[in-house]
Protein backbone atom coordinates (compact mmCIF):
# COMPACT_ATOMS: atom_id res chain seq x y z
CA UNK A 1 0.00 0.00 0.00
CA UNK A 2 2.65 2.48 1.10
CA UNK A 3 4.58 1.41 -1.99
CA UNK A 4 1.31 2.79 -4.29
CA UNK A 5 1.23 5.83 -2.74
CA UNK A 6 5.02 6.61 -2.71
CA UNK A 7 4.57 5.70 -6.56
CA UNK A 8 1.03 7.61 -6.91
CA UNK A 9 3.49 10.82 -5.18
CA UNK A 10 6.02 10.37 -7.43
CA UNK A 11 3.40 10.13 -10.72
CA UNK A 12 1.83 13.43 -9.24
CA UNK A 13 4.87 15.49 -8.65
CA UNK A 14 6.08 14.57 -12.07
CA UNK A 15 2.93 15.46 -14.01
CA UNK A 16 2.91 18.67 -11.74
CA UNK A 17 6.32 19.09 -12.74
CA UNK A 18 5.79 18.89 -16.68
CA UNK A 19 2.19 20.44 -16.30
CA UNK A 20 3.82 23.74 -15.01
CA UNK A 21 6.72 23.64 -17.98
CA UNK A 22 3.73 23.51 -20.09
CA UNK A 23 1.68 25.87 -18.67
CA UNK A 24 4.14 28.77 -17.65
CA UNK A 25 0.98 30.83 -18.75
CA UNK A 26 -1.57 31.89 -16.10
CA UNK A 27 -5.03 30.23 -17.99
CA UNK A 28 -7.41 31.75 -15.77
CA UNK A 29 -5.26 34.86 -15.16
CA UNK A 30 -5.62 35.46 -19.22
CA UNK A 31 -9.20 34.13 -19.29
CA UNK A 32 -10.06 36.88 -16.57
CA UNK A 33 -7.83 39.49 -18.51
CA UNK A 34 -10.15 39.21 -21.80
CA UNK A 35 -13.14 39.09 -19.58
CA UNK A 36 -12.35 42.80 -17.90
CA UNK A 37 -11.34 43.96 -21.44
CA UNK A 38 -14.43 42.88 -23.18
CA UNK A 39 -16.70 43.52 -20.07
CA UNK A 40 -14.77 47.12 -19.73
CA UNK A 41 -15.64 47.99 -23.70
CA UNK A 42 -19.34 47.33 -23.26
CA UNK A 43 -20.35 48.72 -20.17
CA UNK A 44 -17.80 51.62 -20.74
CA UNK A 45 -17.85 52.76 -23.92
CA UNK A 46 -20.40 50.66 -26.26
CA UNK A 47 -23.73 51.08 -24.18
CA UNK A 48 -22.16 54.17 -22.12
CA UNK A 49 -24.33 56.97 -22.66
CA UNK A 50 -22.13 59.69 -23.61
CA UNK A 51 -21.06 61.90 -26.84
CA UNK A 52 -19.32 59.67 -29.74
CA UNK A 53 -15.65 62.06 -29.11
CA UNK A 54 -15.91 60.55 -25.62
CA UNK A 55 -16.57 57.21 -26.41
CA UNK A 56 -13.54 57.42 -29.34
CA UNK A 57 -11.09 58.69 -26.61
CA UNK A 58 -12.01 55.75 -24.24
CA UNK A 59 -11.95 53.21 -26.89
CA UNK A 60 -8.29 54.38 -27.68
CA UNK A 61 -7.21 54.38 -24.11
CA UNK A 62 -8.81 50.84 -23.66
CA UNK A 63 -7.25 49.52 -26.92
CA UNK A 64 -3.41 51.08 -26.07
CA UNK A 65 -3.78 49.36 -22.81
CA UNK A 66 -5.19 45.96 -24.11
CA UNK A 67 -2.74 45.73 -26.96
CA UNK A 68 0.78 45.14 -26.92
CA UNK A 69 1.60 47.43 -30.51
CA UNK A 70 5.10 47.05 -30.59
CA UNK A 71 5.07 43.45 -30.32
CA UNK A 72 2.12 43.55 -33.34
CA UNK A 73 3.55 45.84 -34.88
CA UNK A 74 6.53 44.19 -35.41
CA UNK A 75 4.73 41.00 -36.25
CA UNK A 76 2.90 42.46 -38.75
CA UNK A 77 5.84 44.00 -40.72
CA UNK A 78 7.53 40.93 -40.57
CA UNK A 79 10.90 40.45 -42.33
CA UNK A 80 10.05 43.81 -43.20
CA UNK A 81 11.21 44.74 -40.35
CA UNK A 82 14.30 43.93 -39.71
CA UNK A 83 15.62 46.26 -42.76
CA UNK A 84 13.69 49.01 -41.28
CA UNK A 85 15.36 51.72 -39.69
CA UNK A 86 14.14 52.76 -35.84
CA UNK A 87 12.19 55.91 -37.44
CA UNK A 88 10.44 53.92 -39.73
CA UNK A 89 9.80 51.44 -36.83
CA UNK A 90 8.25 53.91 -34.85
CA UNK A 91 6.27 55.62 -37.87
CA UNK A 92 5.04 52.70 -38.64
CA UNK A 93 3.23 51.38 -35.09
CA UNK A 94 1.96 54.68 -34.54
CA UNK A 95 0.31 54.74 -38.24
CA UNK A 96 -1.18 51.36 -37.55
CA UNK A 97 -2.22 52.30 -34.03
CA UNK A 98 -4.00 54.90 -35.37
CA UNK A 99 -5.69 53.86 -38.42
CA UNK A 100 -6.65 50.25 -35.83
CA UNK A 101 -8.26 52.75 -33.36
CA UNK A 102 -10.24 54.46 -36.03
CA UNK A 103 -11.62 51.59 -37.71
CA UNK A 104 -12.62 49.77 -34.82
CA UNK A 105 -14.02 52.50 -33.00
CA UNK A 106 -16.54 52.26 -35.84
CA UNK A 107 -17.01 48.32 -36.10
CA UNK A 108 -17.18 48.39 -31.92
CA UNK A 109 -20.27 49.94 -32.26
CA UNK A 110 -22.16 47.35 -34.29
CA UNK A 111 -21.53 44.82 -31.18
CA UNK A 112 -24.47 47.02 -29.19
CA UNK A 113 -26.43 44.50 -27.74
CA UNK A 114 -23.91 41.54 -27.84
CA UNK A 115 -22.12 39.77 -25.69
CA UNK A 116 -19.11 37.72 -25.35
CA UNK A 117 -19.77 33.65 -23.69
CA UNK A 118 -16.13 32.52 -22.96
CA UNK A 119 -15.23 29.33 -23.37
CA UNK A 120 -11.92 28.44 -21.47
CA UNK A 121 -8.69 28.66 -23.38
CA UNK A 122 -6.46 26.44 -25.39
CA UNK A 123 -2.37 26.34 -25.05
CA UNK A 124 -0.20 27.59 -27.39
CA UNK A 125 3.49 26.64 -28.68
CA UNK A 126 4.80 29.94 -28.26
CA UNK A 127 6.40 30.40 -24.78
CA UNK A 128 4.22 33.00 -22.43
CA UNK A 129 1.01 32.88 -24.87
CA UNK A 130 -2.24 31.26 -24.79
CA UNK A 131 -5.50 31.34 -26.18
CA UNK A 132 -8.47 32.81 -24.55
CA UNK A 133 -11.91 31.29 -26.83
CA UNK A 134 -15.39 33.04 -27.11
CA UNK A 135 -18.24 33.03 -29.01
CA UNK A 136 -20.58 35.60 -30.08
CA UNK A 137 -23.93 34.98 -30.73
CA UNK A 138 -25.25 35.93 -33.79
CA UNK A 139 -28.74 36.74 -34.62
CA UNK A 140 -28.98 34.40 -37.42
CA UNK A 141 -27.09 31.11 -37.70
CA UNK A 142 -24.31 30.02 -35.40
CA UNK A 143 -22.10 31.47 -33.05
CA UNK A 144 -19.63 33.52 -34.40
CA UNK A 145 -15.97 31.99 -32.89
CA UNK A 146 -13.57 34.75 -31.02
CA UNK A 147 -10.59 33.89 -30.09
CA UNK A 148 -7.74 36.09 -28.31
CA UNK A 149 -4.16 35.26 -28.34
CA UNK A 150 -3.01 36.87 -25.18
CA UNK A 151 0.83 37.18 -23.95
CA UNK A 152 1.76 37.03 -20.25
CA UNK A 153 4.40 39.26 -18.77
CA UNK A 154 4.90 38.26 -14.91
CA UNK A 155 1.76 39.29 -13.84
CA UNK A 156 0.47 41.85 -16.62
CA UNK A 157 -1.41 40.65 -19.74
CA UNK A 158 -1.89 41.82 -23.13
CA UNK A 159 -4.04 41.16 -26.20
CA UNK A 160 -1.51 40.36 -29.36
CA UNK A 161 -3.77 38.67 -31.50
CA UNK A 162 -7.77 38.59 -32.36
CA UNK A 163 -8.57 35.49 -34.43
CA UNK A 164 -12.27 36.46 -35.92
CA UNK A 165 -13.92 33.22 -37.17
CA UNK A 166 -10.41 31.52 -38.27
CA UNK A 167 -9.03 34.86 -39.54
CA UNK A 168 -5.99 36.13 -37.84
CA UNK A 169 -6.13 39.56 -37.64
CA UNK A 170 -2.47 39.98 -37.53
CA UNK A 171 -1.53 37.42 -39.94
CA UNK A 172 -4.25 39.11 -42.37
CA UNK A 173 -2.01 42.57 -41.84
CA UNK A 174 1.30 40.87 -42.23
CA UNK A 175 -0.40 39.48 -45.93
CA UNK A 176 -1.53 42.39 -46.55
CA UNK A 177 1.33 44.97 -46.45
CA UNK A 178 4.05 42.41 -47.12
CA UNK A 179 1.94 42.09 -50.64
CA UNK A 180 1.85 45.95 -50.28
CA UNK A 181 5.31 46.88 -49.82
CA UNK A 182 6.42 43.85 -52.58
CA UNK A 183 4.95 46.36 -55.39
CA UNK A 184 5.25 49.82 -53.79
CA UNK A 185 8.71 51.92 -55.44
CA UNK A 186 9.53 52.96 -51.56
CA UNK A 187 8.69 49.99 -49.77
CA UNK A 188 7.85 50.55 -45.75
CA UNK A 189 7.83 54.99 -46.60
CA UNK A 190 5.33 54.37 -49.36
CA UNK A 191 2.73 52.10 -46.36
CA UNK A 192 3.44 54.28 -44.00
CA UNK A 193 2.60 57.40 -45.80
CA UNK A 194 -0.87 55.62 -46.96
CA UNK A 195 -1.76 54.66 -43.54
CA UNK A 196 -1.35 57.85 -42.54
CA UNK A 197 -3.69 59.25 -44.99
CA UNK A 198 -6.32 56.73 -44.05
CA UNK A 199 -6.95 58.24 -40.78
CA UNK A 200 -6.54 62.15 -41.94
CA UNK B 1 -28.76 18.99 -68.87
CA UNK B 2 -26.51 20.44 -71.12
CA UNK B 3 -26.47 22.44 -67.44
CA UNK B 4 -25.81 19.62 -65.68
CA UNK B 5 -22.96 18.14 -67.76
CA UNK B 6 -21.08 20.95 -67.04
CA UNK B 7 -21.20 21.58 -63.42
CA UNK B 8 -20.17 17.55 -63.36
CA UNK B 9 -17.19 18.68 -65.71
CA UNK B 10 -16.41 22.03 -63.84
CA UNK B 11 -16.23 19.63 -60.91
CA UNK B 12 -14.03 17.06 -61.67
CA UNK B 13 -11.93 19.63 -63.47
CA UNK B 14 -11.42 21.44 -60.36
CA UNK B 15 -10.73 18.64 -57.88
CA UNK B 16 -8.00 17.73 -60.57
CA UNK B 17 -6.32 20.60 -60.54
CA UNK B 18 -6.44 20.70 -56.56
CA UNK B 19 -5.17 17.77 -56.54
CA UNK B 20 -1.99 18.69 -59.17
CA UNK B 21 -1.63 21.41 -57.40
CA UNK B 22 -1.01 19.64 -54.08
CA UNK B 23 1.49 17.27 -55.35
CA UNK B 24 3.12 20.07 -57.14
CA UNK B 25 3.19 21.64 -54.07
CA UNK B 26 4.41 18.84 -52.48
CA UNK B 27 7.28 18.09 -54.79
CA UNK B 28 8.61 21.86 -55.16
CA UNK B 29 9.29 21.89 -51.22
CA UNK B 30 6.53 23.94 -50.68
CA UNK B 31 7.28 27.12 -52.56
CA UNK B 32 3.94 28.07 -52.86
CA UNK B 33 4.50 31.74 -53.43
CA UNK B 34 6.38 30.92 -57.09
CA UNK B 35 3.16 28.86 -57.97
CA UNK B 36 0.85 31.51 -56.79
CA UNK B 37 2.38 34.35 -58.56
CA UNK B 38 1.88 32.47 -62.77
CA UNK B 39 -1.89 33.05 -60.94
CA UNK B 40 -1.58 36.20 -59.14
CA UNK B 41 -1.97 38.61 -62.47
CA UNK B 42 -5.26 37.01 -63.15
CA UNK B 43 -6.41 36.81 -59.86
CA UNK B 44 -5.84 40.42 -59.69
CA UNK B 45 -7.32 41.50 -62.98
CA UNK B 46 -10.45 39.10 -62.19
CA UNK B 47 -10.83 40.64 -58.78
CA UNK B 48 -10.37 44.41 -59.78
CA UNK B 49 -13.05 43.48 -62.70
CA UNK B 50 -15.45 41.81 -60.12
CA UNK B 51 -15.23 45.04 -57.35
CA UNK B 52 -16.20 47.18 -60.06
CA UNK B 53 -18.63 44.63 -61.24
CA UNK B 54 -19.96 45.22 -57.64
CA UNK B 55 -19.42 48.92 -57.00
CA UNK B 56 -21.32 49.83 -60.17
CA UNK B 57 -23.88 47.12 -60.71
CA UNK B 58 -24.07 44.44 -57.51
CA UNK B 59 -23.89 47.50 -54.65
CA UNK B 60 -26.57 49.96 -55.92
CA UNK B 61 -28.56 47.22 -56.66
CA UNK B 62 -28.52 46.26 -53.13
CA UNK B 63 -29.09 49.00 -52.04
CA UNK B 64 -32.11 49.56 -53.63
CA UNK B 65 -33.56 46.59 -52.76
CA UNK B 66 -32.44 48.20 -49.13
CA UNK B 67 -34.29 51.12 -49.50
CA UNK B 68 -37.50 49.39 -50.63
CA UNK B 69 -37.62 46.70 -47.63
CA UNK B 70 -37.33 46.74 -44.12
CA UNK B 71 -35.36 44.70 -42.04
CA UNK B 72 -38.35 42.87 -41.01
CA UNK B 73 -39.04 41.91 -45.06
CA UNK B 74 -35.35 41.49 -45.36
CA UNK B 75 -35.21 38.90 -42.86
CA UNK B 76 -37.88 36.94 -44.03
CA UNK B 77 -36.17 36.54 -47.57
CA UNK B 78 -32.80 35.49 -46.27
CA UNK B 79 -35.17 32.87 -44.34
CA UNK B 80 -36.55 31.66 -47.18
CA UNK B 81 -33.14 31.38 -49.08
CA UNK B 82 -31.72 29.48 -45.95
CA UNK B 83 -34.38 27.24 -45.52
CA UNK B 84 -33.79 26.03 -49.56
CA UNK B 85 -30.30 25.30 -48.83
CA UNK B 86 -31.18 23.21 -46.07
CA UNK B 87 -31.71 20.16 -47.99
CA UNK B 88 -28.00 20.73 -49.13
CA UNK B 89 -26.73 20.51 -45.99
CA UNK B 90 -28.89 17.85 -45.33
CA UNK B 91 -27.24 15.68 -47.98
CA UNK B 92 -23.93 16.63 -47.17
CA UNK B 93 -24.00 15.71 -43.22
CA UNK B 94 -25.02 12.20 -44.72
CA UNK B 95 -21.88 12.34 -47.29
CA UNK B 96 -19.96 13.57 -44.09
CA UNK B 97 -21.18 10.55 -42.00
CA UNK B 98 -22.85 12.87 -39.60
CA UNK B 99 -26.05 11.39 -38.98
CA UNK B 100 -27.19 13.83 -35.73
CA UNK B 101 -26.44 16.96 -37.70
CA UNK B 102 -28.54 15.57 -41.25
CA UNK B 103 -31.49 14.67 -39.35
CA UNK B 104 -31.27 18.26 -37.11
CA UNK B 105 -31.22 19.68 -40.44
CA UNK B 106 -33.95 17.77 -41.94
CA UNK B 107 -35.83 18.46 -39.08
CA UNK B 108 -35.69 22.14 -39.79
CA UNK B 109 -36.27 22.17 -43.17
CA UNK B 110 -39.60 20.39 -42.44
CA UNK B 111 -40.78 22.63 -39.97
CA UNK B 112 -39.55 25.48 -41.02
CA UNK B 113 -41.26 24.75 -44.74
CA UNK B 114 -44.48 24.48 -43.26
CA UNK B 115 -45.61 25.78 -39.87
CA UNK B 116 -42.19 28.48 -40.41
CA UNK B 117 -43.95 29.37 -43.69
CA UNK B 118 -41.43 28.00 -46.24
CA UNK B 119 -38.65 29.62 -44.00
CA UNK B 120 -39.60 32.94 -43.31
CA UNK B 121 -39.49 32.42 -39.87
CA UNK B 122 -37.03 30.08 -38.03
CA UNK B 123 -39.81 27.95 -35.65
CA UNK B 124 -37.48 25.65 -35.39
CA UNK B 125 -34.62 27.19 -33.77
CA UNK B 126 -37.11 28.59 -31.07
CA UNK B 127 -37.27 24.14 -30.43
CA UNK B 128 -33.54 24.02 -30.08
CA UNK B 129 -32.69 22.70 -33.51
CA UNK B 130 -30.24 24.93 -34.68
CA UNK B 131 -29.27 26.42 -38.15
CA UNK B 132 -25.64 24.89 -38.71
CA UNK B 133 -25.25 24.96 -42.53
CA UNK B 134 -22.65 22.44 -44.32
CA UNK B 135 -21.60 22.29 -48.13
CA UNK B 136 -20.40 20.36 -50.35
CA UNK B 137 -17.04 22.10 -49.66
CA UNK B 138 -17.22 21.10 -46.23
CA UNK B 139 -17.75 17.32 -47.62
CA UNK B 140 -14.57 17.48 -49.87
CA UNK B 141 -12.48 18.68 -46.43
CA UNK B 142 -13.72 16.40 -44.51
CA UNK B 143 -12.77 13.57 -46.88
CA UNK B 144 -9.01 15.42 -47.15
CA UNK B 145 -9.56 16.45 -50.38
CA UNK B 146 -6.61 19.12 -50.91
CA UNK B 147 -7.94 22.81 -50.97
CA UNK B 148 -5.62 24.03 -54.23
CA UNK B 149 -4.37 27.58 -54.94
CA UNK B 150 -6.04 31.21 -54.66
CA UNK B 151 -8.44 31.62 -57.61
CA UNK B 152 -10.90 34.64 -58.38
CA UNK B 153 -13.89 33.49 -60.46
CA UNK B 154 -15.45 36.03 -62.33
CA UNK B 155 -18.65 37.20 -60.46
CA UNK B 156 -18.34 34.45 -57.80
CA UNK B 157 -15.30 35.85 -56.79
CA UNK B 158 -12.51 34.30 -54.13
CA UNK B 159 -12.45 30.46 -54.50
CA UNK B 160 -10.20 27.72 -54.80
CA UNK B 161 -11.20 24.42 -57.08
CA UNK B 162 -12.11 22.65 -54.21
CA UNK B 163 -14.52 25.22 -53.24
CA UNK B 164 -15.32 25.54 -56.65
CA UNK B 165 -16.55 21.76 -57.25
CA UNK B 166 -17.87 22.53 -54.14
CA UNK B 167 -20.07 25.30 -55.55
CA UNK B 168 -20.64 23.84 -59.05
CA UNK B 169 -21.98 20.46 -57.17
CA UNK B 170 -24.09 23.04 -54.96
CA UNK B 171 -26.22 23.97 -57.81
CA UNK B 172 -26.21 20.84 -59.27
CA UNK B 173 -28.20 19.94 -56.51
CA UNK B 174 -30.30 22.91 -55.79
CA UNK B 175 -33.65 21.69 -54.71
CA UNK B 176 -35.20 24.82 -56.58
CA UNK B 177 -33.18 23.84 -60.05
CA UNK B 178 -35.50 20.18 -59.25
CA UNK B 179 -38.36 21.79 -58.60
CA UNK B 180 -38.75 23.23 -61.44
CA UNK B 181 -37.02 20.69 -64.06
CA UNK B 182 -39.99 19.37 -65.84
CA UNK B 183 -40.67 22.73 -67.44
CA UNK B 184 -37.72 24.25 -69.31
CA UNK B 185 -39.20 27.37 -69.72
CA UNK B 186 -40.25 28.00 -66.56
CA UNK B 187 -37.04 26.75 -64.87
CA UNK B 188 -34.73 28.81 -66.44
CA UNK B 189 -36.93 31.94 -65.58
CA UNK B 190 -37.24 30.83 -61.95
CA UNK B 191 -33.42 30.09 -61.36
CA UNK B 192 -31.67 33.28 -62.92
CA UNK B 193 -34.23 34.94 -60.55
CA UNK B 194 -33.41 33.19 -57.75
CA UNK B 195 -29.95 33.72 -58.20
CA UNK B 196 -30.21 37.06 -58.54
CA UNK B 197 -32.25 37.56 -55.38
CA UNK B 198 -29.32 35.61 -53.76
CA UNK B 199 -26.62 37.64 -55.05
CA UNK B 200 -28.56 40.62 -53.99
CA UNK B 201 -29.69 39.70 -50.54
CA UNK B 202 -26.18 38.30 -50.06
CA UNK B 203 -24.41 41.58 -50.83
CA UNK B 204 -27.15 43.70 -48.55
CA UNK B 205 -25.78 41.68 -45.88
CA UNK B 206 -21.98 41.95 -46.69
CA UNK B 207 -21.50 45.11 -48.38
CA UNK B 208 -21.13 47.31 -45.64
CA UNK B 209 -18.51 45.32 -44.29
CA UNK B 210 -17.03 44.87 -47.62
CA UNK B 211 -16.47 48.42 -47.84
CA UNK B 212 -14.96 49.56 -44.77
CA UNK B 213 -12.48 46.61 -45.55
CA UNK B 214 -11.61 48.45 -48.59
CA UNK B 215 -11.60 51.60 -46.77
CA UNK B 216 -9.02 50.63 -44.46
CA UNK B 217 -6.69 48.49 -46.65
CA UNK B 218 -3.82 49.70 -48.70
CA UNK B 219 -3.77 46.36 -50.61
CA UNK B 220 -7.60 44.75 -50.60
CA UNK B 221 -6.90 41.99 -53.09
CA UNK B 222 -4.02 40.71 -50.46
CA UNK B 223 -6.77 41.60 -47.44
CA UNK B 224 -9.50 39.46 -48.86
CA UNK B 225 -6.80 36.51 -49.91
CA UNK B 226 -5.86 36.40 -46.47
CA UNK B 227 -8.87 36.06 -45.01
CA UNK B 228 -10.92 33.79 -47.39
CA UNK B 229 -7.75 31.73 -46.97
CA UNK B 230 -7.75 31.89 -43.24
CA UNK B 231 -11.64 31.86 -43.24
CA UNK B 232 -11.15 28.06 -44.91
CA UNK B 233 -9.02 26.24 -42.24
CA UNK B 234 -9.80 24.43 -39.61
CA UNK B 235 -12.80 22.87 -41.88
CA UNK B 236 -11.41 19.26 -39.95
CA UNK B 237 -10.25 16.35 -42.23
CA UNK B 238 -10.88 12.31 -41.09
CA UNK B 239 -7.02 12.03 -40.91
CA UNK B 240 -6.59 15.15 -39.18
CA UNK B 241 -6.34 14.24 -35.45
CA UNK B 242 -6.03 18.22 -34.50
CA UNK B 243 -8.55 19.17 -36.08
CA UNK B 244 -10.78 20.96 -33.91
CA UNK B 245 -8.18 22.39 -31.65
CA UNK B 246 -6.62 25.98 -32.14
CA UNK B 247 -3.36 24.24 -33.43
CA UNK B 248 -3.60 25.06 -36.90
CA UNK B 249 -3.66 28.36 -36.78
CA UNK B 250 -0.90 27.99 -33.66
CA UNK B 251 1.73 29.82 -35.61
CA UNK B 252 4.57 30.85 -34.40
CA UNK B 253 5.27 34.63 -33.90
CA UNK B 254 8.61 34.46 -35.42
CA UNK B 255 9.54 37.72 -37.37
CA UNK B 256 11.34 36.40 -39.56
CA UNK B 257 8.60 34.02 -41.67
CA UNK B 258 8.14 34.95 -45.54
CA UNK B 259 4.60 36.21 -45.33
CA UNK B 260 3.22 33.38 -47.49
CA UNK B 261 4.35 31.03 -44.55
CA UNK B 262 0.29 30.77 -43.47
CA UNK B 263 -0.65 29.20 -46.26
CA UNK B 264 1.38 26.42 -46.54
CA UNK B 265 -0.40 24.90 -43.17
CA UNK B 266 -3.53 24.66 -45.82
CA UNK B 267 -1.89 22.30 -47.22
CA UNK B 268 -0.08 20.42 -44.59
CA UNK B 269 -0.33 20.13 -40.97
CA UNK B 270 2.47 21.67 -39.18
CA UNK B 271 5.52 20.23 -38.67
CA UNK B 272 7.34 23.56 -37.29
CA UNK B 273 10.30 24.26 -36.45
CA UNK B 274 11.86 26.59 -33.40
CA UNK B 275 10.93 30.20 -33.78
CA UNK B 276 13.32 32.81 -32.98
CA UNK B 277 12.81 34.98 -30.77
CA UNK B 278 11.83 38.51 -31.37
CA UNK B 279 14.56 39.97 -29.13
CA UNK B 280 17.02 38.14 -31.33
CA UNK B 281 15.70 40.06 -34.38
CA UNK B 282 15.86 43.26 -33.04
CA UNK B 283 19.27 42.96 -31.50
CA UNK B 284 20.36 42.19 -35.25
Amino acid sequence: MKKYLILLALVCSFSFASANVNAAVDAQGAENFVKNVTADGIENIINANIPQAEKDKRFEKLFNNALDLDFIGQFVLGRYWRTSTPAQREAFIEAYRKLNVQTWSKRFDEFKGRNFIFTGTTPSNTKNQIFVNSEVPMEQGAPAKVVWRVEQKGNSYKVVDIIIENVSLAITARNEYSAYIKKAPNGVDDLIKDLQNKTK
Amino acid sequence: MLRRLLFVALTVISLNVANSSFAAAQSQNFEHENEESTLESYNRAMFSFNNGFNHYVLMPVSRGYRAITNQFVRNRINGIIKNLKEPISFTNYLLQGDLKNSGVVLSRFVINSTLGLLGMFDVAKGWGLHNDVTSFDDTFAKWCIPDGPFIVLPFFGPSTPRATAGMALGFAVDPVYWATYHDANVSAKISYSYSALQAVALMEQNMDMLNDLEKNSVDFYATMKSAYLQNRRNKGCFNDVNSSSNVSYDFDFDMEEEEETIHHELLINTKKTKNKKPELLLAQ
